[in-house]
């Protein structure tokens, strides 16, 4: 299964669970489901339009994803990442 | 193979205007910014001074690597006894002075002393020849821009300037140290907490002029080894996220959803204006009036100051930060950004920190005193009433805590007489554990922990771990936005001395300079009795449903100051400010 890790400033809904695998076969499906284990996680990820929110980008095996990125094939052995934009000036 | 050589210590005697030129010493090669800072007011303040007496200590110092090749190294510390805090404090600024200082192998410049007549301004000069003090009467009370103009003017064009406006000279608490960026030489940077612009102007030091002339960059044990670093290090940070590319203003979208953007003197943790405090609509102002990124320091791979203009395409200010946006934008009920850019080069002119001049005035409108986000008067209030002395300005230009005793509000929220930033210790939890413990009081760049769903159990190591980076981080040069860990930074140490740095030495190093630190507050009088937040955080919630509370028991925060077992994630650890 595709292991989905998620950021610290996002780790509120998770309880602290900094990474899960869950059954997916895209990015979005990935998301999905880990809102489905975690309410509330989801909408720190995606916009109400359901697009990626500016301030978060997405990686798969370490490779930055743009464009279409939630559409973006997952396969068994994959790791999705989730950065977040934080600091204080 | 030796690495630099050769470096100074300059030693300024403001009683007598004297300046003394000695060498490094060579025992503390790797250390430079906050750590020596914290080294040298140890061994060399009086911990029980008046801040703003003769007997306290003003250090200037860069980072080990500020002045080398290395990517956005160039950050300098501003230390001292701090007159709003009451003990140790260190405030790290970017802009070029740093560059230059140790292009001239200027490890630090240490103040002492104070001239007899208060009245009088001087300027130090420092260039390859050595260094002077200088009468500067002509520039006493100038605004920090009008004055970077006329030292523009007067020096060379390579020249740099560290300044305090009319805020520092009036000796107010929430006063900065000025920098100048590298592009255009305005005071736009700032080491902002603690009041050390204060200290600046006590000693009657209206400026500080670095003029590196033709000095080149620091020269390092194998320069090709050293390039080579540099080169790889920024292509994997080029390859990366860059996620500060669009300014530090573009975290308001996330702060808001965390409820850590505080509105009303901190009373909600959500702004109703958050969509248009949002640092997004900065970049997008770029294309109708101009502006845009660039980078405050010569070398610097991350760009993440804005250049903000106004309607007329005029440059307004640089840079307006996400911690400006939330405390003297939404803590004020401030609704635009455009508002709180012209509050931001208010404070930057008078020399005020935006986070404590937000703060009083959000203490000051949650008191009665002044209508919720009235920008109009907020600015009339910095700029007129802070240099003409009234005490409503002197209260302001004091801080939140001075704030609250002018009005005689109670809701202050701070920890150890300094105000609290943007991010919030209720729902950051570990976060508020650094502002009980640091040093520095709250200050987030001291130990930033943005993890809300942190079990109690890992808030102290958490915490701990973020401070020992973070006290690391600025001590090399390096700033926070670059993320550099502890691993990276010994990877440079070690390039430029030609000599293996140890995970335990670096981690002993920022250790110490946590130690050091905590032993001046100790020596100053502080106790456990002070690691703590002021009662609004302990006692009001904020937060979704019925919100929460600064609740970590005493037991937990304590565990701070025993210092943890080294694992491999304190190595991987990204710094975070």
């Amino acid at each position: 299964m595709p292991k989905v890790r998620i950021p610290p400033p996002y780790r509120g809904p998770t309880q602290g669970t900094a990474e899960l695998s869950v059954e997916a076969q895209t990015v979005l499906e990935c998301l999905e489901a880990t809102e489905r284990k975690f309410p509330g996680f989801l909408p720190q990820v995606l916009d109400e339009d359901g697009n990626v929110h500016r301030f978060v980008k997405l990686f798969k095996n370490g490779k930055h994803l743009r464009g279409d990125a939630l559409a973006e094939q997952l396969a068994g052995e994959d790791e999705l990442e989730i950065v977040a934009a934080i600091a204080g000036g | 193979m030796a690495g630099p050589s050769g470096d100074k210590l300059i030693t300024v005697d403001m009683t007598r205007q004297s300046v003394e030129v000695t060498d490094f010493p060579a025992k503390w090669k790797l250390l430079g910014g906050r750590a020596l800072s914290a080294k040298i007011l140890l061994e060399q303040c009086n911990p029980k001074c008046d801040p703003l007496g003769p007997e306290n200590v003003l250090v200037v110092a860069p980072g080990v690597l500020s002045g080398t090749a290395a990517p956005t190294s160039g950050r300098i510390s501003i230390g001292g006894k701090s007159p709003l805090t009451g003990g140790i404090k260190e405030a790290n600024s970017g802009g070029q002075p740093g560059q230059h200082l140790m292009k001239l192998g200027i490890r630090a410049i240490v103040v002492k002393g104070q001239p007899a007549d208060a009245n009088a301004r001087f300027g130090l000069e420092v260039t390859a020849e050595g260094a002077k003090v200088v009468p500067a009467d002509d520039c006493r009370g100038m605004l920090n821009y009008a004055l970077c103009d006329k030292l523009s003017k007067k020096y060379a064009k390579t020249a740099s300037f560290i300044s305090c406006g009319p805020a520092g000279e009036m000796r107010l608490s929430g006063a900065s140290v000025a920098t100048t960026d590298q592009d255009n030489r305005f005071p736009a940077r700032h080491a902002a907490r603690g009041g050390l612009g204060a200290v600046m102007g006590s000693k009657g030091l209206k400026y500080v002029m670095v003029d590196p002339g033709k000095s080149g960059v620091r020269r390092t044990a194998d320069p090709k080894a050293f390039g080579e670093l540099c080169k790889g290090y920024t292509k994997s940070y080029q390859a990366g996220p860059q996620m500060f590319k669009h300014g530090t203003s573009s975290v308001v979208p996330v702060a808001n959803m965390l409820h850590t953007f505080p509105y009303k003197n901190r009373t909600s943790g959500q702004s109703p204006n958050a969509q248009t405090l949002d640092g997004a609509r900065i970049v997008e102002s770029f294309a109708t009036r101009g502006g845009g990124m660039h980078n405050c320091m010569t070398g610097c791979i991350v760009k993440c100051s804005n250049i903000v203009h106004d309607e007329s395409g005029s440059y307004k200010t640089s840079a307006l930060e996400f911690e400006t946006l939330a405390l003297l934008g939404a803590s004020c009920a401030v609704a635009t950004w455009q508002e709180v850019a012209e509050l931001d080069r208010a404070c930057d002119e008078i020399g005020l920190d935006t986070i404590e001049t937000g703060a009083a005035i959000a203490v000051l409108m949650d008191a009665g005193k002044m209508p919720w986000g009235d920008s109009a008067a907020m600015a009339k209030l910095i700029l007129e009433e802070v240099p003409k002395g009234t005490d409503r300005g002197k209260a302001i230009g004091s801080g939140a805590v001075a704030t609250g005793k002018f009005t005689g509000h109670t809701r202050v929220p701070h920890a150890r007489g300094q105000a609290i930033p943007a991010w919030d210790p209720r729902p950051l939890k570990a976060t508020g554990v650094t502002y009980c413990t640091s040093p520095m009081g709250a200050d987030h760049t001291a130990g930033l922990v943005i993890n809300p769903g942190l079990p109690p159990d890992k808030y102290a190591y958490e915490s701990q771990k973020s401070q020992l980076v973070n006290a690391v981080c600025d001590s090399s040069g390096f700033c926070q936005f670059l993320q550099p860990t502890l691993d990276d930074i010994r990877a440079f140490y070690g390039a430029l001395y030609g000599e293996e740095v140890t995970r335990q030495q670096i981690a002993d190093q920022g250790w110490a300079c946590l130690s050091d630190e905590w032993e001046f507050n100790r020596r100053a009088g502080f106790t456990k009795a002070d690691d703590k937040l002021s009662r609004p955080l302990v006692e009001e919630p904020i937060g979704a449903g019925p919100g929460v509370v600064f609740d970590v028991p005493d037991e937990i925060v304590q565990q701070v100051f025993t210092r943890q077992p080294m694992q491999d994630d304190l190595f991987a650890a990204k710094a975070a400010g």
